[in-house]
């Protein structure tokens, strides 16, 4: 269904150096640095699949769903969709996939929601009578009657993320891709979104492909996830996977009067571990506590820690993506060092 | 054809309506434009009463008035904003919402400008023909108006109009090397404006200089509708500067195809 093949992209950028006068030197004498956005990226998608793809910000995931969707060209290497080259034959390729960029949208700002349906329906030639079954159809899944008669403009963010959501369903597309479709949204609507994006996956065996910093997004929607840093593929797997083996790491985070907190707890030596499965901060009266779960259940790191100081406003916080990913990237970099 | 017709009909439609949201703005934009008709009509009248002659250039004080409120219907009529439009879209990244749709680039970009035009365009046009054919009528005290004429003013136009909206969509090109455009847009309206002939006529520019101008693209743009209008061209003059423009559409178009095929790749969104 979806190929990519060593796809690389790289950008020139001109540099700026500081202060007036290096505003002045650039004006004349523009010096520029080739950045690589996407080193190297291969990957598959089988058909009616939901894959998340995730990494840090500017790890160059909204590069490669813009080569993906055929507004950007590749530097070099190769992707197919539909058995498509999306720059090549851009015309007919966006014809069968729906493109949601979070950030952006493709709805008439100006214009009350209903029309952006209607452009829509002419441009993707969609039949009179499959117009309106769909239109029953999105209406349900996403709830969009009460604004579809409001101009675009006026829409609240979760309004016009599902309108998004739904502009891209219209045509009924093979394959949709989602960049970041739940950012900035309120657990409701972000519930209410996943479902959809589940909804439309299982009865249409629509193909999906998810970027976001949501770990939850990934969670209740894809099997397997790729994760990408620095332009480069760091882990391709399940979700399983991925917790068991990253996914352990938790968060303890407290507040305390107790002075010199690292010394009065000593995990390390209470629970007999390295320093590497458990690190403390402090600043100020707030500590935090990361450890992994699975060499030190979570029971036993609270009633220990409570037992010892004094403790006010305590939680447990899973590690977010970005941690998982860092962890990631670095044990990536090492197995290479070590092969 | 008709197929084709039917996908970019919802771009005009969508056009005039946003037209219709901003109704204060347009009307303010097109009363400035007015009243900018009116400073100029007065600087003339002051250098034709100073120089105490009745003609200057061909150009008599009544076809002088004719001339300037013609010259601004037309430029209305012809003008085009999509180089600013292709410009800012490239600076704020929405360019890409642009490309993921099933349509031609430039294609979307004309019939959404049409819409945004033709209720500018009927709000414009009997008004400013009517008064333009009273000052006719005032000052040589019969009916000049020629129906001929302006069939063939109107046709001039669009041919004028997709000679500005194909050289404004290679123009606005530009911004996918240098990425903002608001200087240099500012930059070639002027000068436009008077190798256009829309500041002063080009009949009064040294001979020379008025041939070279003559053939320019631009002068197609606003000053060989006008003079069809005002009846100074006919015969075999008029088939040649409508040919000049056929002529300049198709080359125009066929650069925006080219330079549309070279500058995707060089694509680069800004901003996420």
């Amino acid at each position: 269904m979806i190929y990519v093949e060593n796809l690389r992209k790289e950008f020139k950028k001109t540099i700026k150096e500081p202060g007036l006068l290096g505003s002045f030197k650039s004006l004349f004498h523009p010096k520029s640095e080739k950045i690589v956005a996407v080193d190297d990226i291969s990957f598959e998608v089988p058909e009616g699949e939901i894959l998340g793809f995730i990494g840090p910000n500017g790890a160059g995931k909204s590069t490669v769903i813009k080569m993906l969707t055929g507004i950007l060209t590749p530097t070099s290497g190769k992707c197919t969709i539909n058995g498509k080259n999306p720059t090549v034959d851009r015309k007919s390729y966006v014809k069968e996939i729906g493109v949601v960029f979070g950030q952006r949208t493709q709805l008439w700002w100006d214009l009350p929601l209903r029309e952006t349906y209607g452009v829509l329906k002419e441009i993707y030639e969609v039949p009179e009578d499959r117009y309106h079954k769909r239109m029953a159809f999105l209406n349900e899944v996403l709830d969009l009657e009460s604004f579809i008669t409001s101009p675009v403009r006026t829409l609240s963010l979760g309004q016009r993320m599902r309108a998004d959501i739904a502009a891209s369903l219209l045509h009924s597309p093979k394959v949709l891709f989602l960049d970041e479709p739940t950012i900035g949204l309120d657990v409701v609507v972000k519930d209410n979104i996943r479902n959809a994006i589940d909804y439309i996956n299982k009865t249409e065996k629509t193909t999906v492909i998810l970027t976001t910093h949501d770990l939850a997004d990934i969670e209740t929607l894809s099997k397997r996830i790729v994760m990408i840093d620095k332009g480069q593929n760091v882990f391709d797997g399940t979700i399983s996977e991925l917790k068991s083996k990253y996914g352990q790491i938790r968060e303890l985070h407290f507040d305390t009067d107790t002075a010199n907190v690292e010394q009065a707890l000593a995990y390390a030596e209470h629970f007999g571990i390295s320093d590497d499965v458990v690190t403390t901060e402090t600043d100020g009266k707030s500590v935090k506590v990361r450890f992994n779960s699975s060499v030190v259940p979570v029971s036993d790191m609270l009633s220990y820690t409570l037992g010892k100081i004094n403790v006010n406003d305590i939680s447990v916080k899973d590690a977010d993506i970005e941690e998982i990913i860092r962890r990631l990237y670095k044990q990536g970099v090492q197995d290479e060092e070590k092969a | 054809m008709k197929r084709k017709l039917k996908i970019y009909t919802p771009f005009i439609n969508a056009g005039i309506q946003e037209t219709a949201t901003y109704r204060v703005n347009w009307i303010f934009y097109m009363l400035g434009n007015v009243l900018a008709c009116f400073v100029s009509y007065f600087i003339w009248k002051a250098v034709y009463t100073s120089s105490g002659e009745s003609s200057m250039n061909g150009f008599t004080m009544p076809q002088m008035v004719v001339y300037i409120f013609l010259m601004y219907l037309t430029s209305t009529m012809v003008s085009s904003d999509s180089a600013y439009l292709i410009g800012e879209e490239i600076r704020d990244g929405s360019i890409a919402m642009r490309l993921v749709k099933p349509v031609s680039f430039n294609g979307t970009f004309l019939f959404q400008e049409i819409g945004n035009k033709l209720m500018t365009i009927c709000v414009l046009i009997i008004p400013l023909v009517v008064g333009v054919e009273i000052v006719r009528v005032v000052f040589t005290g019969s009916v000049q108006f020629n129906f001929i004429s302006f069939l063939l003013y109107l046709i001039s136009c669009t041919f004028a109009y997709l000679i500005n909206f194909f050289f404004n969509i290679c123009f606005g090109f530009i911004a996918f090397i240098i990425k903002y455009l608001w200087g240099v847009n500012l930059m070639k309206n002027c000068i436009v404006g008077f190798l256009s002939g829309a500041i002063i006529p080009l009949a009064f520019l040294p001979k020379p200089l008025e041939q070279v101008f003559l053939f320019l693209p631009f002068s197609s743009l606003n000053y060989t509708p006008v003079m069809i209008y005002m009846g100074m061209y006919s015969g075999t003059t008029l088939l040649y500067y409508i040919c000049l423009q056929i002529f300049w559409v198709v080359a125009f178009w066929g650069m925006s195809k080219l330079f549309w095929r070279i500058c995707v790749k060089h694509l680069s969104v800004q901003g996420g």
